[in-house]
């Protein structure tokens, strides 16, 4: 899976923990998304797209 | 996250416990018999018990104290895996224990194990499984 979480946070000048804060998980968590090694569900998708003003599909490719 | 904070002060709480009964149980040993195979064998695994937990404490304080959640999705669902892989391999396990008795008994320098030495070596057993199978889901990124 690959994202493009940290692009994006990089552009808002959000930390990890900033994200996960936002996004209401472990900063563990988000590391893990930006690996693309954690499929999230739906739900933390729609968290982490809305804590960076993007759309899911924006952020989320699962085409391998 | 005030619940979090709450259930995390339990977990040092409970630390502090096994921490406490470990050392009754050297105390209680070294006052009665010299420390051997046998009557040690608790005291390794109830190390490992409080390494892991002292392990475990200390990744959750970094997001109790940067005022994130101690639990999320991605945490429960390793929990939740290493558990179920827990209990498949404890089955197999105490299977084991039933089959090698004989062997176990010889290593504690008994002739048969007392049902509190099998329950006990059950559930030390199965802690030991849950601890291995936590450390894997958690550096494992894909999950069900």
């Amino acid at each position: 899976m690959k994202t493009r979480i940290k692009e994006l946070r990089a552009r808002h000048n959000l930390t990890q923990e900033d994200l996960a804060r936002k996004a209401g998980v472990r900063r563990e968590t988000i590391v893990f998304l930006e690996q693309g090694k954690y499929v999230p569900s739906l739900q933390l998708a729609w968290d982490v797209a809305k804590a960076l003003k993007s759309k899911i599909e924006d952020l989320f490719d699962l085409d391998d | 996250m005030k619940n979090d904070k709450l259930r995390f002060y339990f977990m040092i709480i409970l630390l502090g416990l096994i921490i406490g009964t470990g050392v009754l149980y050297l105390a209680e040993v070294i006052r009665g018999e010299a420390l051997r195979f046998g009557n040690g064998t608790p005291l390794i695994l109830l190390l490992i018990i409080v390494i892991f937990m002292i392990f475990f404490i200390k990744h959750r304080s970094r997001d109790i104290n940067a005022d994130l959640p101690m639990e999320d999705e991605r945490s429960k669902k390793v929990m939740t895996q290493a558990a179920a892989m827990g209990f498949y391999v404890t089955m197999y396990w105490l299977l084991a224990i039933s089959f090698f008795e004989s062997f176990f008994a010889r290593m504690f320098g008994v002739v048969k194990l007392d049902a509190g030495q099998v329950v006990g070596g059950g559930i030390a057993g199965m802690s030991i499984i849950f601890i291995i199978a936590w450390f894997y889901y958690q550096s494992k990124g894909r999950l069900l």
